[in-house]
């Protein structure tokens, strides 16, 4: 059999084999065993056979020896051969595919590329009726050629154009079409249609709009995006077109899908940016008046949107290359209609169309200078004969926000003071109504009564927007409104919400990126002159005014001037002799911080300044005046030194690195010499303004590196004695700032600064504090404090003995002694408890996985303890009640809330099962210190119903035993009486009632009712009359926000669970 | 219902200045005296000292937790206020078809002391003399105030003189307890209703 006979036998089910002999025929013809004539004549038997599938594997053999020769083994003649052989048989199988072979072979060339283009349009006159891999195998050929030999299809013109138009027409898959689209852009671009523009247009036009939506799974994965967006590449490829693609589009616009009508505002959008001006200028008016409608009688704001792009691409476009602005200009004639509809609108300014024109304005208008020009000069003088002649001020506040929808697009088109773009060709046509404006807007702000807030905000809004325009007020007319904004700052009483005092803010601050000298110069003394310069005469006037500050020093000049004169201003008031009030200089130093907050430090050139003048010198004089009599009681105020210290945090750990290895011999001298002061680690007996400083020495120390050297008393041998004198200290306060200071200065210690190898040390402190086995007797709540806090330090660096220690801490919960018992659970939520000093910003040593073992440690033993008593209880309630147990209950529900409150809720979930009941017991308690474990409760249940909506409660079978629970806590009760108890029960089952998740998981199906999504009946309904029966009760709340709340709840019930669930099934 | 817009180009009041409730009762909680909203920076919040006892709740607003809040005219324009126009995605505070000084409470039975029993009327101004949904409107803010008052409330909701040339007619069909419960049983009624009401905050 020859190699034919076998190709033929196996070319249909083993395509290995069948290439396999192609290759052994290719190897011989390559070394002239057999030669390629050979070849083709052993066809002759096959390729006039009448069967279409013989003929068809016959020429498909000849492809396949063709593909396995070297590029260049073919001569010209044979390709010439080969190539009349393959068009001549274009129809049979495996001919196209032999044409795509020998086009990309070096020696085909021009004429071949048009003798095959030329027998395509032949042969495949009945193109469509073929199956779609075989009209595939074509337009690939067809592209390829496109690719390769384009100049040959060029130069057949027309008939190439006409050819290729027939050849595609009817075509409907998919995968083809991205092709032929690609094809036909080409064409179109490079042609010379100007005799078939029709004819090329309708060829892809006639898939608009595209409806095509991909099976699921579809291996191709294309999408109807990528088909748009190709075919839109061809609507808009040619300006011949216009004629006939904008009427069709604009035609589309009457569609009454929405979809629809985006594609062909795109389309639109794509044909405006591409087509050339002049074809644009043509139909500008059109399209103007066909979107007008779009815009004034908005379906979908989308469409408004995308409509509104149209007419600022028009603008664009038809601005280009403009020098001179004349009436005679093609883009004064199509804005001429647009300002004339939309001066008409304006004249109604209050009116619902009003809001539309503003927007066709804005739009327009920040296209280009000369748009905003011509469009000056037409509409500002009528809005300000509206203005003159409004009769209310409800319409001149209107106008206002029109004027600044103009202010702002002159901004985009002619920037602010601090940008920095090219300076422009135009002059800003604004300048010729300057004083007017001033006017106006400067009346509006100062001259109104008050109470008219929105009047004066847009009042202010307009001259904010004039005074960051470049080059359009002078100094001293922002100058002005810096004046009129430090009046409505200093001067004003307060009306309703504020709401000028606000934008007053934002304005300087605004003001300051822009023109930091005028607010230097004008702000700055009127307001620092408002300070007091004494404590006595503060009033709480001084807030106002150092809020302000804060706010609006936000640029580097004002930042520094401000943080120099409140230095100087506090210096003064320590200075002084006062006894009393410390808010005052309070008050500064956290507006210190709070400017500081602000800012990257570490790049600042006056760190060292800081450094010097607030932590050196500061913390001498806190530690100096605590031994030695001071003039006043400022510096040994804890709150003071509480915000002083986090001031020296932030400036520490800004500071570079040598300079805080200097700082750390200082955390307990506080940089005074010996004489002036003892440090408070093993001194005999510090008084209690000394102590205090510790405040001070727990801030510094927390920014400084773990591994910083020379730290006092920490290596010698080891940090055993600090850290007991640490604990010990603490133990033993009465102050609770103090107390607090010394608490978090040991568990930093422990956390941060003890080496890995010394961890043994901390657990010996624990278990020295707190002997094993003697958990259950009374502890003094200093060593429960202390047992907590230096857990606290170990847990969040997961030491070994994690464990044992909640373990221990779990058992002092059990504890006969009831206060000891309580004060215990209630230190739950310090464990994991963000903590200003043992944050991540201040390096401290915290694992990831430390809340996970937390609450895996500690929530079985909890349930199982709660278990045993609910056990025992019930039993010995017939025998004798035991009054010294029963708050062990309550005691380890409250550990449980603290617990909770501080683990994030996607790790509770998977422990719902076992938690929600002890949940709803915690909302069983009912005394008046019980609230806060329930507050804490309801706002675990509202997370977790908000994130997974009610599906999980009713997995573990507990909605009903909820929801009467909820409803009884929303009730008004002695037990109930905080009203944020009854306000957080009505936010969970107002939370219950919502469809579960539309945010995050559930996707594209979360929007269906949940009946149709669980394919059956709400867990709701069976308790939604007595819900909403209960509801109603609950609305005659004395509490406001209670009302509005149940309000809320029973809204979202009534709409939300379905009675039944016909609407899809 | 009709389905071309009846007025296509309403007034529409700003926002910024319909009635609200100042919220005097929470500036005098954040009560350090005169600082008011404004002194943000000294939020409690952000700079406060939490002291190590845990769960420690502040038991200091005790004291205005005795004041009661009755239900006044201002809640009563917050819970219909924000019912959105069948016609636009307006709410009616802003079409000002509801205004404050159109909703007046009143005791039902002034004669008997100690009654709680109130009667709550409200007028309704449509936007244009002739709008045939003025029923639907009045249906809805009758709905939406059945919903959320406690049951010793009346509802008794109006035409405004004058505002309507048909006023009569729709004050008659919304005093009608049986039209108003057969009107509520219709399913695209209700459908209409359940869209205005989507937007109540």
């Amino acid at each position: 059999m020859s190699a034919l006979q076998t190709f033929m036998l196996v070319v249909d089910h083993d395509k290995q084999e069948a290439q396999q002999i192609a290759e052994r025929v290719a190897q011989d013809v390559e070394s002239k065993k057999t030669t390629l004539i050979e070849v083709v004549q052993s066809l002759v038997e096959y390729v006039n056979d009448e069967d279409p599938i013989l003929r068809g594997k016959a020429v498909s053999f000849l492809t396949a020896v063709i593909k396995e020769l070297p590029p260049k083994f073919l001569t010209r003649q044979q390709i010439q051969v080969l190539t009349t052989f393959f068009c001549d048989r274009a129809q049979d199988g495996g001919a196209v595919a032999g044409l795509e072979t020998l086009q990309k072979l070096d020696r085909f060339n021009k004429p071949l590329a048009e003798e095959v283009a030329r027998a395509i349009f032949e042969q495949f006159q009945d193109l469509q009726s073929r199956s779609q891999s075989q009209r595939f195998q074509v337009y690939q050929l067809l592209n390829e050629l496109m690719l390769n030999y384009r100049s040959a299809l060029h130069d057949m013109g027309d008939e190439s154009l006409v050819g290729i138009v027939d050849l595609v027409t009817g075509e409907k898959d998919p995968r083809n079409l991205m092709l032929v689209f690609s094809i036909l852009k080409v064409v179109m671009v490079e042609w010379d249609i100007s005799t078939h523009a029709e004819l090329l247009f309708d060829a892809v036009y006639n898939y608009f709009p595209i409806t095509f939506r991909p099976p699921p799974n579809d291996p191709y994965g294309i999408t109807a995006q990528d088909l748009k967006d190709r075919l839109q590449d061809c609507i808009s490829s040619n300006s011949l077109f216009a004629p006939h693609a904008i009427p069709s589009l604009l035609d589309k616009l009457d569609s009454t899908s929405p979809n629809v009508k985006r594609d062909a505002l795109n389309a639109l959008i794509a044909c405006i940016e591409s087509y050339d001006p002049n074809t644009v200028s043509r139909y500008s008016i059109t399209i103007w008046e066909t979107l007008k409608f779009e815009i004034l009688n908005a379906q979908e704001e989308f469409l408004s949107e995308l409509s509104l792009k149209v007419l600022q691409g028009i603008t664009k476009r038809l601005s280009e290359g403009i020098t001179q602005i004349s009436d005679q200009l093609p883009l004064a004639q199509y804005l001429r209609p647009i300002t004339k509809e939309c001066n008409e609108q304006l004249r109604e300014p209050q009116q619902k169309q009003a809001k539309p024109a503003q927007q066709i304005l804005s739009s327009v208008s920040s296209a280009s200078a000369p748009a905003f020009t011509l469009i000056v000069q037409t509409v500002v003088a009528p809005l300000l004969t509206i203005y003159q002649e409004a009769d209310g001020i409800a319409k001149q506040r209107a106008l206002l926000d029109t004027l600044g929808v103009l202010f702002d697009s002159s901004i985009k088109v002619f920037g602010e003071w601090a940008s920095r773009d090219s300076e422009l060709t135009f002059e800003n046509p604004l300048l010729e109504f300057k004083d007017q404006f001033s006017e106006i807007f400067g009346q509006a702000l100062m001259g109104a009564i008050k109470e008219e807030v929105s009047f004066r905000t847009s009042a202010l809004k307009g001259l904010l927007r004039l005074s960051v325009l470049r080059d359009y007020f002078q100094d001293n007319e922002i100058g002005l409104f810096v004046q009129y904004l430090d009046e409505i700052l200093l001067k004003e009483e307060s009306v309703g919400r504020d709401d000028i005092k606000k934008e007053a803010i934002t304005a300087l601050t605004e003001i300051s990126k822009h023109k930091p000298r005028l607010i230097l110069d004008i702000t700055f003394p009127a307001f620092v002159a408002t300070l007091p310069d004494s404590i006595e005469e503060a009033d709480k006037g001084y807030m106002k005014t150092l809020d302000v500050l804060a706010k609006i020093s936000v640029e580097k000049d004002i930042f520094e001037t401000l943080v120099r004169r409140l230095l100087s201003k506090l210096n003064v008031l320590l200075q002084r002799e006062h006894s009393g009030s410390v808010e005052y200089p309070r008050a500064i130093l956290l507006t210190i911080l709070f400017v500081m907050n602000q800012r990257k430090m570490e790049e600042d050139p006056n760190l060292e300044f800081y450094y010097d003048k607030i932590v050196v010198s500061l913390c001498r004089s806190a530690a100096a005046g605590s031994t030695s009599p001071a003039p006043n009681n400022i510096l040994s105020d804890a709150t003071v030194l509480d915000v002083l210290g986090r001031l020296c945090n932030l400036i520490v750990r800004a500071l570079p690195r040598s300079k805080q290895d200097e700082i750390a011999q200082n955390v307990y001298t506080l940089f005074t010499s010996t004489e002036e002061f003892q440090p408070v680690p093993f001194a005999p007996s510090p008084n209690a303004s000394q102590k205090r400083t510790m405040i001070l020495s727990t801030a510094i120390l927390a920014a400084l590196p773990a591994d910083v050297p020379n730290l006092p008393y920490a290596t010698n041998p080891n940090m055993s004695a600090l850290l007991a004198d640490m604990a010990n200290r603490a133990t033993g306060e009465t102050e609770p700032a103090t107390q607090y200071a010394f608490l978090r200065h040991l568990a930093l210690l422990a956390n941060k600064f003890l080496p890995k190898s010394d961890l043994a040390l901390a657990s010996d402190l624990f278990y020295a504090l707190l002997p094993p086995g003697s958990e259950t007797s009374r502890v003094n709540p200093g060593t429960i404090h202390t047992l907590f806090w230096l857990s606290k330090g170990l847990v969040l660096r997961l030491a070994p003995t994690t464990t044992q220690h909640l373990t221990s801490l779990l058992a002092l919960v059990s504890s006969v002694d009831e206060e000891t018992s309580l004060t215990a659970a209630r230190s739950f939520s310090i464990l994991l408890r963000h903590d200003e000093i043992l944050s991540a910003t201040n390096g401290a040593n915290i694992r990831l996985l430390c809340r996970q073992r937390v609450f895996t440690t500690l929530t079985p033993q909890i349930s199982s303890r709660i278990r045993e008593v609910n056990l025992s209880s019930s039993s010995a309630a017939a025998a004798e009640p035991q009054p010294q147990t029963q708050h062990i209950k309550p005691a380890h529900l409250t550990a449980l809330s603290g617990i909770l409150s501080t683990i994030p809720p996607p790790l509770v979930l998977p422990e719902l099962p076992t938690l929600l009941p002890l949940l709803l017991q915690t909302l069983d308690l009912s005394t008046a210190a019980s609230t806060p474990v329930r507050l804490a409760t309801l706002s675990t249940l509202a997370v977790i119903i908000r994130d997974n909506g009610v599906a999980v409660i009713d997995q573990c079978g507990h909605v009903q035993s909820l929801v009467t629970r909820l409803l009884s806590t929303a009730e008004y009760s002695p037990a109930n009486h905080h009203p944020k108890l009854r306000v957080d029960a009505l936010n969970c089952l107002y939370l219950l009632a919502q469809t579960p998740g539309s945010s995050s998981s559930g996707g594209a199906e979360s929007a269906a009712p949940a009946i149709a999504r669980t394919g059956r009946l709400s867990p709701l309904l069976p308790v939604k009359n007595q819900v909403v029966r209960a509801l109603r009760a609950i609305l005659d709340d004395p509490k406001r926000e209670v009302r509005k709340a149940a309000v809320d709840a029973r809204a979202a019930w009534l709409r939300g669970v379905d009675d039944a669930g016909d609407e899809e099934d | 219902m009709a389905s071309e817009v009846q007025n296509s180009n309403p007034t529409i009041l700003n926002v910024a200045d319909l009635p609200t409730r100042l919220s005097s009762a929470a500036a005098s909680k954040a009560g350090t005296g005169s600082t008011g909203a404004l002194a943000s920076i000294f939020s409690t919040s952000a700079y406060s000292i939490d002291w190590p006892t845990g769960l420690n709740l502040s038991s200091d607003s005790s004291d205005e937790d005795v004041i009661e809040e009755p239900i006044d005219e201002q809640e009563i324009y917050d819970l219909i206020s924000s019912i959105s126009d069948p016609e636009h995605p307006i709410s009616l505070g802003a079409l000002a078809v509801v205004s404050l000084p159109d909703i007046a409470i009143k005791p039902t039975l002034p004669d008997v002391l100690g009654s709680d029993l109130r009667t709550i009327s409200v007028l309704i101004t449509p936007t244009i003399t002739h709008c045939s949904l003025a029923t639907v409107i009045g249906l809805g803010v009758r709905v939406r105030l059945e919903q959320s008052l406690p049951p010793r409330f009346r509802v008794d909701v109006r035409i405004k003189e004058g505002s309507h040339s048909t006023a009569e007619e729709v004050n008659k069909q919304l005093a009608d307890k049986e039209r108003v419960a057969a009107a509520l049983e219709n399913g695209t009624l209700m459908g209409v209703i359940a869209k205005m009401l989507e937007s109540c905050r």
